[in-house]
Parts: C-alpha cells; sequence; structure tokens
C-alpha cells in the first residue's frame, strides 16, 4: 500500500474499521515519512484533549409549569387500566339503571309454560341489555372525544395568548434596551463634563 | 438485587409526557458536555451559558418531534449549533472571521498553562467550521455521519473541514511538538 492510499487522519481520529487500522499500523512500520506524520497528528490530539472541560457556572434546571403538566384527563386518557375501569363502572351503571326503569311486568294465569316465557324475556332482556350497554359506550366515547377537543382548543388558545403576550414583553424589553444602550453609546461619545 | 441506569431514553419518555423532574436529569446529565462546546465556539462564558438554557429550554419544547431517542445527542448538538451560529452571525455580521482569544477569564486547568494556552490561541486561529469540526470530534467524539447531520452538510464536508483544522492545528503548534519534529 503507497502513502497516498493512507488516511492518517482517519486513523488518529478513530474513524478507520478494525482491517483498514491494521493496514494503517502495517505501513506506518515501513514507512518513516508516514511514521513521523502520524506523531505529529497524534501528539497535536493530544495535546487537544489537554484541554480540560470547563464547571458550567449555575446548574440549569427547569421549574414545573402548569402549562406542560398533563391534565387529569390526559393522565386518564393514557392509562389502559383507568379506562378499563372507567368502562366497566359504566356497564354496571348501565345495568342497574335498565333493572330499575324497566322492570318486568308481572305474569298471571297457572297455566302458562313459565319455562318459555322466562327464556323469552331473558332473550329481550339480552338484546335490550346489549343494546343499552354499546349505546352508552357510543355516548361516553363521543362525550370524551368532545371534552377532549374543547379542552384541547381551550388550552391552544390560551396558549397562543400568552405566547402573544410574552412576545410583547420581550419586544418592549428590547426597545428599552435599546434606547438605554443608544443613550450610554451617546454619554459616552460625549466624554467626561469638563 | 439488579440495579439498572436510568436510561436516557426513559427520561427522554417521561419528559415528553411532561415530567419535567425527568427532563432535568437529562439536562444535568448533557449541561456539561454542551456548555463546554458552545464556550469553545463561542468563546464567552456568559454567552455560553445564556445559549446552553436556550438550547435545554428548546430542546424541551421540541422533544416530541424527536422520533428516535438514540438520535438525541447528535440532535441536542444540532440545536446547540444553531443556537451558537445565530449568535455568531449576530455578533459578526460583516464576515469578520477570527478574533483573538478570549479565554482569559476561564479557569485553569491541571496541565502546563503555557500548552493550555497554546491549544486555546491554535484553536481560536481556526474559522468557526474548522473549530466546530474538531470540537465535535475530539472532543465530543461524534461519527463523521453524525457531525453531518448536526451541521447539516455532506460526510464529505465534514472530513474536509477536520483535515484542514488538523493540519493548521498540527502547523501552529509545532514549537511545542515533539522535539520540533517537521
Amino acid at each position: 500500500m503507497n502513502c497516498s492510499a493512507i488516511d492518517l487522519k482517519a486513523f488518529v481520529v478513530g474513524e478507520l474499521g478494525r482491517q483498514e487500522q491494521t493496514a494503517v499500523e502495517d505501513h506506518v512500520r515501513a514507512c518513516p515519512g508516514c511514521h513521523a506524520e502520524l506523531e505529529r497528528l497524534n501528539f497535536t490530539r493530544s495535546a487537544l484533549t489537554m484541554l480540560e472541560d470547563e464547571e458550567i457556572p449555575r446548574r440549569i434546571a427547569f421549574v414545573s409549569d402548569r402549562v406542560f403538566e398533563p391534565r387529569w384527563w390526559q393522565t386518564m386518557w393514557r392509562s389502559g387500566q383507568a379506562m378499563g375501569f372507567a368502562s366497566a363502572a359504566l356497564l354496571a351503571v348501565a345495568i342497574l339503571a335498565h333493572g330499575f326503569v324497566r322492570p318486568l311486568a308481572p305474569v298471571s294465569g297457572s297455566s302458562v309454560d313459565t319455562a318459555k316465557i322466562e327464556q323469552r324475556v331473558e332473550a329481550q332482556v339480552a338484546a335490550r341489555l346489549n343494546t343499552v350497554i354499546v349505546k352508552a359506550v357510543n355516548d361516553a366515547q363521543t362525550k370524551q372525544a368532545a371534552d377532549f377537543a374543547k379542552v384541547l382548543n381551550a388550552t391552544e388558545t390560551r396558549l397562543e395568548l400568552q405566547r402573544q403576550s410574552d412576545l410583547a414583553t420581550v419586544q418592549q424589553a428590547a426597545e428599552y434596551y435599546r434606547k438605554q444602550l443608544a443613550r450610554f453609546e451617546v454619554a459616552s461619545n460625549q466624554g467626561p463634563a469638563q | 438485587m439488579i440495579f439498572r441506569e436510568v436510561e436516557d431514553r426513559d427520561l427522554i419518555a417521561s419528559a415528553t409526557r411532561g415530567h419535567v423532574e425527568a427532563y432535568n436529569v437529562l439536562v444535568s446529565r448533557w449541561e456539561k458536555r454542551i456548555f463546554n462546546y458552545l464556550l469553545r465556539l463561542v468563546r464567552q462564558r456568559e454567552d455560553a451559558f445564556d445559549l446552553s438554557q436556550d438550547v435545554f429550554l428548546k430542546a424541551y419544547q421540541n422533544l416530541k418531534k424527536l422520533d428516535d431517542p438514540a438520535k438525541f445527542p447528535a440532535w441536542l448538538f444540532r440545536i446547540a449549533h444553531n443556537e451558537a451560529y445565530s449568535l455568531l452571525r449576530k455578533n459578526r455580521p460583516e464576515g469578520e472571521l477570527t478574533v483573538e482569544p478570549k479565554m482569559a477569564e476561564s479557569s485553569g486547568g491541571l496541565f502546563p498553562i503555557e500548552m493550555t494556552l497554546a491549544v486555546r490561541g491554535a484553536l481560536a486561529k481556526l474559522s468557526d467550521d474548522q473549530r466546530e469540526a474538531v470540537l465535535l470530534k475530539v472532543y465530543q467524539g461524534f461519527k463523521f455521519e453524525e457531525m453531518a447531520e448536526i451541521l447539516s452538510c455532506p460526510v464529505s464536508t465534514v472530513k474536509s473541514r477536520l483535515y484542514t483544522a488538523l493540519d493548521l492545528l498540527k502547523q501552529t503548534l509545532a514549537p511545542v511538538n515533539i522535539g520540533g519534529a517537521e
């Protein structure tokens, strides 16, 4: 391998693969010119790494801001367990409500086949119950989506207003400091009073 | 007992959900590196600190846009690069390239002061682009591909800047080189 095919800088900064590294090492052992160049590059790199990191003047930390905190409905929405529990509770309430609001009519007469009636009633109850549950779940989901959209919209509006207000404040402050700076410049150009 | 350190990706996920404390832990892991990168780029401690704060604030505000948490370091340095260049452009609108080193106010290290000053002086003689290439490779250990992402330029440009910078640094540091070998 000739010298022009050797990338000593890539070798020094650790960008070569193992095979390429070995090729460079073999070449450098046999080539005094590349050996000297590699020493200079290694020294340069070592000198650079002597510059120590400085400590940051103050620690950077952010305080909790309500704007960024998740709302109760966001927490609820993201929690599968909570959603499952809410759905089960809704289902139970629907069953109970159905039982109280629509009691079964009493059956009179002793000649009636009660088994058949019970079977029919159970089928009807099951069908109605199913309808009610589906409706209740759909209603709940629709309401939740509407609430979510409403809250999201309100939050976006509030944030936009806040942003505009902050922007106005910053612009005022910038204008103030520009004027102050201009004043200082004028004062420094005039020099001390005689 | 199995001890598992909380990884950056966990902190990022938690911070994305709005947990500021998780983000503060993430900041504490990266603030020194970001500060030193900016300090060597803009060469003013106050500017570097102000920029560091801006970088972490912007990172928090845009954390949801980070698709792959594994790319957080390069993404964070990309923000830092943008902030630093925004300041450098503002301070040097006429295309002024280099200024004299202004590191006298910074704290000293454990190594000989002459060497530290020589390195600072040599870095200060580089153009901003060349110096940044050295900072990202030598001090931050990024790969060429990551540097290309951070700097928004091809890998060939990254290599060109770094190699030119290494040649210049080698020449500048020659008086203190091993036996002055040339």
